[in-house]
């Protein structure tokens, strides 16, 4: 059997006194969609960073492609420029505009020329349906629209897993169906991805596999209908509850056929 | 018949009969001005880059160099820089050694034929302290522009294999160095009259100037009321072009 993309084992992190991360270890298969959620504070941002090494961890392995991002000699840079990477609050390039934000990865990481990395630019772009936004500063565009270029800006990358930070949990409600829409079309793409989210119609619609961490630890793993039927634990019960009651259903935001595909 | 001018007129007609003295004066300050000003943004740049992102030991350094600056008066700086190498002098003499060679110069033909003298060991002190002191005032706009920039953007850049540097250079530079005009025009509009110590180690500057017009033609008030508009003049221009630069660089949106 062909050894899983990315490997994660036995990851610690703790801050100063705070240990916020304590064991966790799971693989990502190429072309599965892992869906990460638990409460905030859980270390399910941590634990992103920790894959790319944004965040080094204090113990454990990471291993995309075989290729151990612990070792001392491994080039981090090169790593990071295959793993994309998608933030809670965007965090575009705010004195660039829409297309040089997308284009800067090719330009200065991948060394294409100007009009090279300008065209995969305007193509990312367009995947995410951000083409007659290319010539806008961030701060001329909405937070579903910037989210979407920053969709675009891990995108061009050609990355071989992307990683999604609560891609909408700083969004207006209004704004998040279409980022949740594009997330939508690129996991049905094929594309690796692992996801922190509370989009439970999201989850329901292309997750692979749910993870769920509370303090530090992976506490339930399963299915997305594992967890819609029958969560085993009372932290993951009491978990799914109390986002019903919040955020009630948002799966009503996706369009109506991805679902119907989602569950088929 | 002869015309009989105002006073204030023929007084000022007196002081700007010295215009060569005026000139030669102004064109000092001008150029101890704009070398301090690019020798601090320079090294200032380096010193903010140091305390924001360096190690423990570079931030260190840099903060106790900003602080050591900062906390002593320009002109003491100026006297110590100036005499150390005297005294350094003295010291090597009294071992046996040789003395420094510090009565040198490089002069050059102005086009009336007067000797110009471009460089010597006290324009040279002034053009180092004045740069090593603006260096530190800038480092601390510098730094307060570059922690403006949010971390995260920094991250972003990383993810996407930026090395660090890297990512300071094409991310957190090209928009701090746009936030830090407003606040750095404070130091390009207090350097041009901070040049004045150079008078007095004897640097013949536009303060110079004014004190041998002064001397020559008893004219106080408005020999000092010229050079007061000349600083004037000078300090509102860059505000100006500074402001012009503010607006032609901002984000838009922003």
């Amino acid at each position: 059997m062909e050894k899983p993309l990315l490997q994660v084992k036995n990851i610690w992190k703790a801050y100063d006194e705070l240990q916020v991360l304590k064991g966790v270890s799971f693989d990502v298969e190429e072309g599965e969609v892992k869906v990460i959620f638990g409460p905030s504070g859980s270390g399910k941002s941590t634990l992103l960073r920790c894959i790319n090494m944004l965040t080094p961890p204090d113990k454990g392995t990471v291993i995309l492609q075989g290729t151990n991002l612990m070792d001392s000699d491994t080039n981090l840079n090169m790593i990071r420029s295959k793993i994309g990477m998608v933030f809670q609050h965007f965090n575009l390039f705010l004195h660039l505009k829409a297309i040089d934000n997308v284009s800067l990865g090719p330009r200065r990481v991948l060394g294409l020329s100007k009009d090279e990395a300008t065209e995969r630019a305007l193509d990312a772009l367009i995947q995410v349906k951000m083409e007659k936004w290319a010539d806008h500063y961030p701060a001329q565009l909405s937070g579903g629209q910037q989210q979407r270029v920053g969709i675009a800006r891990a995108l061009v990358m050609n990355p071989v897993l992307i990683l999604f930070d609560e891609p909408t949990s700083a969004l207006d409600p209004e704004l998040i169906g279409e980022v949740l829409q594009v997330m939508l079309d690129i996991a049905k793409s094929g594309t690796t991805m692992v996801v922190v989210t509370h989009e439970m119609g999201f989850a329901r619609a292309v997750a692979t596999e749910m993870i769920f961490i509370d303090e530090g630890v992976i506490v339930e793993k399963g299915t997305p209908r594992h967890f819609a039927i029958s969560p085993e634990t009372e932290r993951a019960k009491q978990f799914l509850h109390r986002l019903e009651v919040l955020y009630g259903h948002h799966e009503e935001l996706l369009e109506p056929e991805d679902k119907e595909e989602g569950n088929s | 018949m002869i015309q009989v001018l105002p006073r204030w007129l023929e007084d000022l007609l007196t002081v700007l009969s010295y215009s060569d003295e005026l000139i030669a004066g102004l064109s000092t300050t001008l150029s101890l001005y704009f070398t301090a000003l690019i020798m601090g943004f320079f090294l200032g740049l380096g010193f903010a880059i140091g305390r924001q992102y360096g190690g423990i030991i570079t931030s260190r350094i840099s903060t106790a160099y900003i602080e050591l600056i900062r906390g002593t008066p320009l002109l003491v700086q100026l006297f110590l820089f100036y005499f150390f190498p005297y005294s350094l002098s003295a010291t090597l003499e009294l071992l046996g050694l040789l003395p420094l060679p510090l009565d040198w110069s490089i002069q050059i033909i102005g086009p009336g034929g007067q000797v110009i003298t471009i460089l010597n060991h006290r324009i040279l002190t002034c053009y180092l302290m004045l740069g090593l002191n603006s260096t530190a005032y800038q480092a601390e706009y510098l730094r307060g522009a570059i922690a403006s920039v949010s971390a995260e953007q920094l991250l972003a850049a990383q993810s996407l294999g930026l090395s660090r540097a890297g990512g300071i250079r094409s991310i957190v530079l090209p928009q701090s160095l746009r936030r830090v005009i407003p606040s750095w025009s404070n130091e390009a509009a207090y350097l041009p009259k901070y040049t004045v110590v150079a008078y007095f180690i004897g640097v013949e500057d536009l303060f110079a100037a004014a004190h041998f017009i002064v001397a020559r033609t008893f004219l106080t008030l408005t020999t000092y009321l010229l050079v007061a508009l000349i600083y004037l003049v000078l300090v509102t221009v860059i505000s100006r072009i500074l402001d012009y630069v503010h607006d032609r660089t901002k984000i838009p949106g922003l």
